[in-house]
């Protein structure tokens, strides 16, 4: 955009002009000067163009606590946690499969319109949930249920959001499956259109910072996928939350796809890690698939956000497993063989089962007893769900304006009413549909004239 | 000698352009030779732009500016918010401009309200316009400060900030730059109520932007983009005529619960001046004002042609010698209804039917461009509604579906003469 500082000071008026807005042209010519303005840049003779974050060229390294072996790295610190604790992530990094599994399905038997899975996800979305504390305010994009289900959520509200019915406390049954939202979890409603939450958290973290309440106590926390990185949106939220700042953590999930398209096609340079220090921003990479690095990760940043009152990047780098969603047949653009070599060689999943075995706080009766119970809980959640009836039919016509209802709404809500009280019997899609309401309809029916 | 009534110098000088301009006859050329200070006007155009209204020679007599303490404080709707001071003298007001009264209205949300925060690019040195001058200095740079240079930025933050329940004064630098941050606006601020069933909303959240041109801003400093916002229920649109009306209805849209797009004609920046009053007042959102009443036909604006609308209903009235074969004599007493819409969305539906019911007759003005601009919405609602006691079509006097070209502005928006020619043909139906 252009914009011409000549016409703006003439539009406010020349006594407000500022005299000496070009001066600097007017200075002599100082060849001793070491600096250019605004910038400690050094002044060099040499011609040396440069395209790369590290000073030797190499990539940005990936931070690793646990081999595929799920041992320890050498030097390698774990983050503080007790038998009870590690247990708790994963069962919910089991949780997440488990419940994939069956809305997986159920979505393919038509019983839910849509999903997606976090499949190979599970230790970037657990392992920060848990590195966070359970009232930082979360944005994500919508592979993040776990960090909902982390924080007590409950699988009937997972359900009930996703068959949008009267428990969808999200939405109302307004959005797509998986859309959640919960302000008593702290977890800003997810909406479609990618990359938006990322720049709202740069604002959520300043209103933190400025609530005497949660100042130097709690941050936002961002996520989106490497795809969503390419918006511009990503650009102004990194750049707004150095700059103004506002200590909001962000955090890529870089699983290599954004639906068909391979990271490769997504940029040209060292993934998303490589783009925070251009914004001044604390950054690292770190493995996605071990729940304890993206812990301690999370934690140190989480740190550096309060400390600094500014942003801090994660790239937390793994694979979607899964489909992009059940809209989408994966295979058609990836060989099913590297699907399935990447679930084998590197598992998450497996690899904190691993550790946890190393410990002697695993083991197949374990395992055995916590599949069959998630299983058992997530059937009944859904059994639940899958009965009940939606939210009142007026509510299509609410929550759209908060105070006075504007009169077209009002206008509106009553020409349905009154079109139900003609056509309810006589049209059979409408007949069909209206069973599925609370009072079948009925309390919309009542504001016809 | 007395000053030309507004609508006999606005009538001149135009009609001198357009002749000028055709065929250059000894008439004109006379006319030139008796109007030296308007000859001096238009070379002086030529080395630089007239000050932002020196367009608009109808707002500095305007009637409808309140010049008086009286009348300032009997804005018909004003909704005082502090405590009555009648006890120590009653209400007092000051001679604002509107950057005046918008600084004035972010001033008094800033100091009630210690979660405001008013930000955008340039607004801590006091704004382009203006219009934040001092606040940095008055209520700090954590609460008063500028953004990097990025219009969706800006809206995604003010949306973060009104999330959590904080007030988010947000500044657009010109509404034809607003477009980076529709999606911001649209998909995000306007259903983010909805979409969480309730549960969060960003009803703290305004968006303050400069809109309509203003004598020589070309493409990109002259839009009106509010018929883009009016399908995005969910927000809510607003814009003001005069001092006054920004200060009460910029309190109004901060306060409102709802993300409010407030949008400043900048024209009437420094050209506009009335008596504002003093203390905290609202004026109320989604309510249409009527200016002048009549009964023949319905005269509906906002922004800154209500001032060319004002200037046209004296051209209709008492038309100039030269205008006189163009205003049949029975149309000089019409009486015309005028309306200032102030809301866009929602709009004051039931004061516009309920005038059109009485006049039979709307003649629409607004600078944008014609096609799917807010005057369709409002015909057609207007036509369903009015069907039967409609005498004559509805008509829009608007922009031209062109782009605002900077040379030829003066024939692009819709001035007082096409607003008296919608409105003769209009009677004459």
């Amino acid at each position: 955009m252009i914009r011409p500082s000549r016409f703006v000071q003439r539009l406010a008026g020349k006594a407000t002009l500022k005299p000496l807005k070009h001066a600097h042209l007017a200075r002599p010519y100082a060849p001793s000067a070491q600096n250019l303005p605004k910038s400690n840049s050094p002044i060099v003779s040499k011609l040396d163009f440069f395209n790369s974050v590290t000073g030797d060229g190499t990539q940005i390294p990936t931070y690793r606590v646990l081999d595929g072996a799920g041992k320890p790295l050498e030097g390698a610190e774990l983050p503080e946690m007790d038998e009870a604790y590690a247990r708790r992530l994963y069962e919910y990094m089991q949780l997440l499969p488990t419940l994939d599994n069956v809305l997986y399905n159920i979505q393919r038997q038509g019983k839910i319109s849509f999903y997606m899975t976090s499949y190979g996800e599970e230790a970037t979305i657990i392992g920060s949930a848990a590195g966070l504390e359970n009232d930082d305010e979360v944005l994500g994009q919508y592979r993040e249920m776990g960090v909902l289900l982390w924080r007590g959520f409950g699988l009937d509200k997972v359900m009930g959001q996703c068959f949008g019915n009267e428990e969808d406390t999200s939405g109302k049954g307004r959005q797509m499956p998986v859309h959640f939202g919960s302000p008593e979890h702290h977890f800003h409603t997810i909406s479609s259109p990618l990359g938006t939450q990322i720049p709202q958290a740069a604002g959520v973290g300043f209103a933190l910072r400025r609530d005497p309440n949660r100042r130097s106590r709690s941050i936002a926390a961002c996520y989106f996928g490497e795809g969503a990185a390419s918006e511009g949106d990503f650009h102004a939220g990194l750049m707004l939350a150095s700059t103004i700042p506002a200590p909001t953590l962000y955090i890529a999930r870089n699983n290599g796809f954004a639906i068909s398209t391979p990271s490769s096609e997504q940029y040209h340079g060292d993934g998303i890690a490589s783009r925070g220090p251009g914004y001044g921003i604390d950054t690292i990479r770190v493995d996605g698939n071990d729940v304890l690095a993206v812990i301690n990760a999370v934690r140190e940043a989480r740190r550096r956000c309060l400390g600094q009152g500014r942003a801090v990047l994660i790239e937390a780098m793994s694979y979607r497993v899964g489909h992009h969603s059940t809209s989408d047949d994966s295979f058609a653009y990836r060989p099913r063989s590297e699907v399935e070599d990447r679930k084998r060689l590197d598992n998450p999943i497996l690899r904190f089962r691993y550790f946890l075995e190393s410990r002697g706080w695993w083991n197949n009766e374990a395992e055995e007893e916590l599949k069959a119970r998630l299983k058992a809980d997530v059937m009944k959640a859904f059994k639940r769900s899958e009965s009940l009836k939606r939210w009142e039919l007026g509510e299509l016509f609410t929550d759209v304006y908060g105070g006075e209802e504007p009169w077209n709404i009002r206008e509106q809500r009553q020409e349905l009413a009154t079109l139900l009280k003609k056509y309810g019997n006589a049209w059979e899609p409408w007949r069909k549909e209206l069973t599925k309401f609370k009072n079948n309809g009925e309390d919309l029916l009542k504001s016809a004239p | 000698m007395p000053p030309p009534s507004p609508a006999t110098s606005l009538t001149k000088s135009r009609l001198f352009l357009a002749s000028f301009r055709s065929s250059p006859t000894t008439n004109s050329l006379q006319r030139l030779a008796h109007r030296p200070q308007q000859q001096r006007r238009a070379n002086s155009t030529a080395v630089e732009p007239p000050p932002a209204g020196g367009h608009l020679p109808g707002v500095a007599t305007s009637k409808l500016l309140k010049s008086t303490r009286e009348t300032a404080l009997r804005i018909p709707g004003l909704k005082w918010v502090d405590e009555d001071t009648s006890s120590m003298g009653g209400r007092e007001t000051r001679k604002m401009n509107t950057y005046q009264a918008v600084r004035d209205a972010m001033a008094i949300a800033l100091a009630k309200d210690s979660t405001a925060v008013v930000f955008g690019e340039d607004v801590a040195f006091g704004g382009v316009f203006r219009c934040t001058m001092g606040l940095a200095e008055e209520f700090g740079r954590e609460r008063v400060f500028n953004t990097p240079l990025t219009e969706q930025g800006i809206a995604g933050f003010g949306i973060g900030l009104a999330a959590m329940g904080q007030t988010a004064i947000a500044e657009i630098q010109f509404a034809d730059y607003i477009y980076p941050a529709f999606d911001q606006i649209v998909n995000e601020a306007a259903k983010i109520r909805y979409r969480s069933g309730g549960t969060f909303n960003c009803g703290k959240l305004t968006i303050r932007t400069p809109t309509m041109a203003v004598g020589h801003g070309g493409l990109y400093h002259s839009q009106s983009p509010e018929g883009f916002f009016m399908g995005a229920t969910g927000l809510k649109v607003v814009i003001p005529r005069s001092p006054s009306q920004a200060k009460g209805l910029l309190l109004g849209s901060i306060r409102d619960p709802n993300p409010v797009i407030f949008m400043e004609p900048k024209i009437l920046y420094r050209s506009a001046v009335e008596q504002v009053p003093v203390d905290d007042y609202e004026l109320p959102l989604g309510k249409a004002e009527v200016l002048v009443q009549g009964s023949d036909l319905t005269l509906l604006t906002w922004g800154t042609p209500v001032y060319h609308c004002e200037t046209a209903l004296h051209m209709l009235n008492s038309p100039s010698p030269e205008l006189e074969p163009y205003v049949p004599a029975s149309f000089r007493s019409a009486k015309i209804e005028l309306i200032d819409l102030r809301s866009i969305l929602p709009w004051d539906m039931e004061t516009v039917v309920e005038s059109v019911k009485r006049t039979g007759r709307l003649v629409i003005v607004h600078e944008a461009g014609m096609t799917a601009g807010a005057g369709a919405e409002i015909a057609a609602e207007v036509q369903k509604r009015c069907f039967l006691k409609l005498n004559a079509p509805v008509r829009r006097v608007t922009g031209w579906d062109l782009p605002v070209a900077l040379q030829y502005e003066k024939f692009h928006i819709p001035d007082a003469i096409r607003i008296l020619d919608a409105m003769v043909e209009t009677l004459a139906y």
